[in-house]
């Protein structure tokens, strides 16, 4: 794991030496962070981009009055230092409502045709928003029959009548279930991650960009002996994909042989994936392949979070399919019989599986992490704040039972940047005489 | 029937058009014109009233004593069936609140005690328009048509975008949504609130829905809480790459039809306790949902369902035996 040290060390000199990105022109002149060699995220045609659409959809997102109790914001399971993820198993929405999947980081989420982890009917950002907001099995925000009470909290915000008129001064600013997840939908499209070493490398012409370890890494990620890149494809590594430019919204489902509980492929009958939606009994077990950007942030992995590291991972890979001894899920899912037949089991050696590591380890991206255009907009103290629960990297069981101190590293790395953004905000904000004008307290991050 | 009764829209025709129509129209009034009929609905529990937060003895199978904290559901392609055998849709009003013109929403909780995720007004009417004609019968569906069912809720008009009736995750509605909790888990509630409820503001707000911190159940198997919700499961397969044009593989719509009706004098029963006859309403099948939502797999539905007319896993729907009728005594 030495090497793994020596990299994020790297990756912190990259992010330093980071060169000014190109940017792309699109819909009402908004302007894109992105490098040049990468297309903008679709955006449907009824949420143009602008950008105080942007500006109001961070405000709302990191704003815990979008919940019942006002103990969760959209940032409590998806929190920025953290690239979004919340470092738990499961979420809790209010009142200790339990989930039962493990919240999915949002780099790139504007690339992903379909949401969640298995879900062929969620289709935008602007329509899934209404899940965690409404939904009631889980209770995530606790919002359901509530809607007209959160319009009227956010109403009550002199901010949010001028955050809402400028996005949408075409309907009057109305604070609505419709601009709402627009404006949401609006943000997370901004949070794309692009500036990884690896970034650098494959589409930077940065040959130095990759180490030794992670370019040999690549080689047996894309090659027939581990099959990863079947379902691990694209720029986002993911199968379930779209551009601007995509004439097709790409999606995949696969079961990976995690479970095989009845010996017939059933995984546990909490969550079995795809089939909860479609009811077909061959989709048991299918869930979305997930990107593989910035893994260094989202333990636990796996859709439930069964999976503590990365190592545990390659084991079940390197198994094609985990074996389960004993408990309520024994099994032994390399037997899936439902599993996608390249989950075959890989033969690594010792070196093989540091180089694995070292790639995806190419693959996390701190620029994007500490990246103050994604920060808290909020001050503290504010209403939309001070109740509001924070996903804790360090008190997850996950990165408590982590046994290698190496894992833990990424975050404080994370939380170390992260700290400076805050200062680097807050001096700004001092500086900043006191104004009206609804976007002073963020002007200092764009 | 008895053939007495026959009032109807029929006979309301007529007496509309010679009171409004030859008077203001100067064209003559073919018999064809739409005139204004409305049907009028009832939720029940066992035969009693429905009231928000009541306690209702003796249901399922153990006899439960259960409180509610919901009770709605949509109708929509309604019609009427004329004496001829003819089946006469019915235009329903766009109100901008109850009906869109196509669904209605029937809502019989009124936001009190237990009910403090729902909205004070309440109604228990579906109106429309038809052709004049001799009318004996009538056919409506509980649910939501699959061409309204799978849009945008956050561009559907009245009554489609109430948050309480969508059904997020599985792309569409939840055509009838009855929330129960057990009754003592209400007692604590009521204790705890000291009455009807501020829940918005709380982080129970969501109320019977997880039954949550009352019942001491933070996990889905929560005895707290039993909800009954319908609407349509396996939607879109992956299989299809274009959209909605298929439909779900198990839609769960209701139709309901009564061949001997008399909108002026009847009025439909809503009541859900013989779906329930089978049910334990204290208990939940573990790793399910609470109650019965409609998902196949779930021993909780196994009973209910077919009773609502509607086929689930390998059992055929019976007759439906969610709505009645009862004719007023005059």
């Amino acid at each position: 794991m030495s090497s793994r040290l020596a990299l994020f060390a790297a990756l912190i000199a990259f992010s330093a030496a980071a060169p000014a990105q190109e940017i792309e022109v699109l819909d009402e002149g908004f302007v894109w962070d992105l490098p040049d060699w990468l297309p903008a995220p679709p955006v449907p045609d009824d949420n143009p981009m602008n950008a105080a659409k942007v500006q109001l959809g961070r405000h709302l997102f990191f704003d815990a009055r979008l919940s019942a109790d006002g103990s969760m914001a959209c940032s409590t399971c998806h929190e920025p230092s953290l690239a979004f993820n919340d470092g738990r198993a499961f979420s809790d929405g209010v009142g200790g409502a339990r989930g039962h999947r493990n919240a999915q980081g949002l780099a790139n989420v504007g690339y992903s045709p379909m949401l969640t982890w298995a879900n062929p009917v969620l289709r935008s950002l602007e329509v899934h928003a209404l899940t965690p907001l409404f939904g009631d099995a889980p209770v995530e925000m606790g919002n359901i029959g509530q809607e007209q009470a959160l319009f009227a909290r956010l109403r009550a915000d002199a901010r949010y009548r001028d955050l809402f008129g400028e996005a949408f001064a075409e309907r009057d600013g109305e604070i609505s279930l419709f601009t709402l997840t627009r404006a949401l939908a609006a943000f997370q499209r901004t949070l794309v991650s692009a500036d990884s070493p690896y970034d650098r490398y494959k589409y930077g012409g940065d040959g130095d960009a990759l180490s030794a370890a992670a370019r040999r890494g690549e080689e047996l990620f894309f090659s027939e002996k581990a099959e990863c890149y079947h379902c691990h494809q694209g720029f986002n590594f993911t199968d379930t994909f779209a551009t601007s430019r995509s004439g097709f919204a790409e999606s995949a489902f696969h079961n990976t042989g995690l479970y095989n509980v009845d010996g017939a492929g059933a995984y546990p009958a909490i969550d079995q994936g795809l089939y909860q939606v479609s009811t077909e009994p061959r989709d048991r077990g299918r869930f979305r392949t997930p990107s593989l950007r910035n893994l260094a942030w989202s333990a636990p992995y796996f859709h439930d979070g069964s999976a503590d590291t990365l190592d545990e991972v390659l084991d079940h890979y390197a198994a094609g399919g985990r074996h389960i001894g004993d408990g309520p899920n024994a099994g032994n899912g390399a037997r899936n019989p439902l599993k996608n037949p390249l989950v075959l089991g890989i033969r690594f050696s010792g070196t093989e599986r540091g180089d694995l590591l070292a790639f995806l380890g190419s693959l996390d991206d701190p620029g994007f992490v500490a990246n103050p255009a994604f920060a808290d907009p909020w001050p503290g103290g504010h209403p939309a704040v001070v109740q509001r629960r924070q996903a804790s990297p360090f008190g997850s069981p996950a990165a408590a039972a982590a046994p290698d101190r190496t894992a833990l590293l990424p975050s404080l790395v994370a939380a170390c940047l992260f700290l400076l953004s805050v200062v680097a905000l807050l001096r700004a904000r001092a500086a900043m005489p006191p104004t009206d004008d609804p976007f002073s307290h963020s002007d200092p991050l764009s | 029937m008895n053939s007495s009764f026959r009032s109807r829209a029929a006979s309301l025709a007529p007496l509309l058009l010679s009171a409004f129509g030859a008077a203001m129209l100067p064209a003559p009034v073919s018999a064809a014109d739409p005139v204004p009929l409305s049907l009028n609905f009832a939720a029940e529990i066992a035969g009693q009233p429905f009231a928000c937060g009541q306690r209702y003895a003796n249901l399922g199978r153990t006899d439960a004593e259960i409180a509610f904290a919901d009770f709605r559901l949509f109708v929509s392609e309604v019609a009427l069936l004329a004496a001829d055998g003819r089946r006469v849709p019915m235009t329903l009003d766009d109100d901008g609140r109850w009906q869109d013109g196509q669904v209605a929403l029937l809502d019989f909780e009124d936001a009190t005690d237990r009910c403090d995720n729902g909205t004070p007004p309440t109604n228990a009417q579906v109106s429309g328009s038809l052709p004049a004609g001799d009318y004996t019968g009538v056919e409506f569906v509980i649910g939501v048509p699959f061409d309204s069912n799978h849009g945008d809720p956050t561009l559907a008009a009245s009554p489609l975008n109430l948050t309480s009736m969508f059904w997020n995750w599985r792309g569409g509605y939840r055509f009838l949504k009855i929330d129960m909790v057990a009754a003592e888990a209400g007692a604590d509630a009521d204790a705890g609130h000291g009455g009807a409820g501020h829940g918005d503001a709380m982080g129970d707000g969501h109320g019977a829905a997880a039954g949550g911190g009352h019942a001491g159940g933070h996990g889905n198997a929560s005895a707290g809480a039993w909800m009954l919700h319908l609407g349509s499961t396996g939607c879109e397969s992956p299989s299809r790459t274009s959209a909605p044009s298929q439909a779900c593989a198990q839609p769960n719509r209701v139709t309901v039809t009564f061949n001997d009706f008399d909108a002026g004098q009847d009025v439909i029963v809503i009541d859900p306790a013989a779906l329930l006859a089978d049910s334990d309403l204290g208990s939940n099948a573990p790793d399910t949902s609470p109650g019965c939502m409609s998902f196949p797999g779930d021993p909780d539905c196994a009973s209910v369902l077919p009773k609502a007319g509607l086929a689930y896993g390998d059992m055929a729907g019976g007759e439906q035996q969610l709505a009645t009728v009862r004719r007023d005594a005059q």
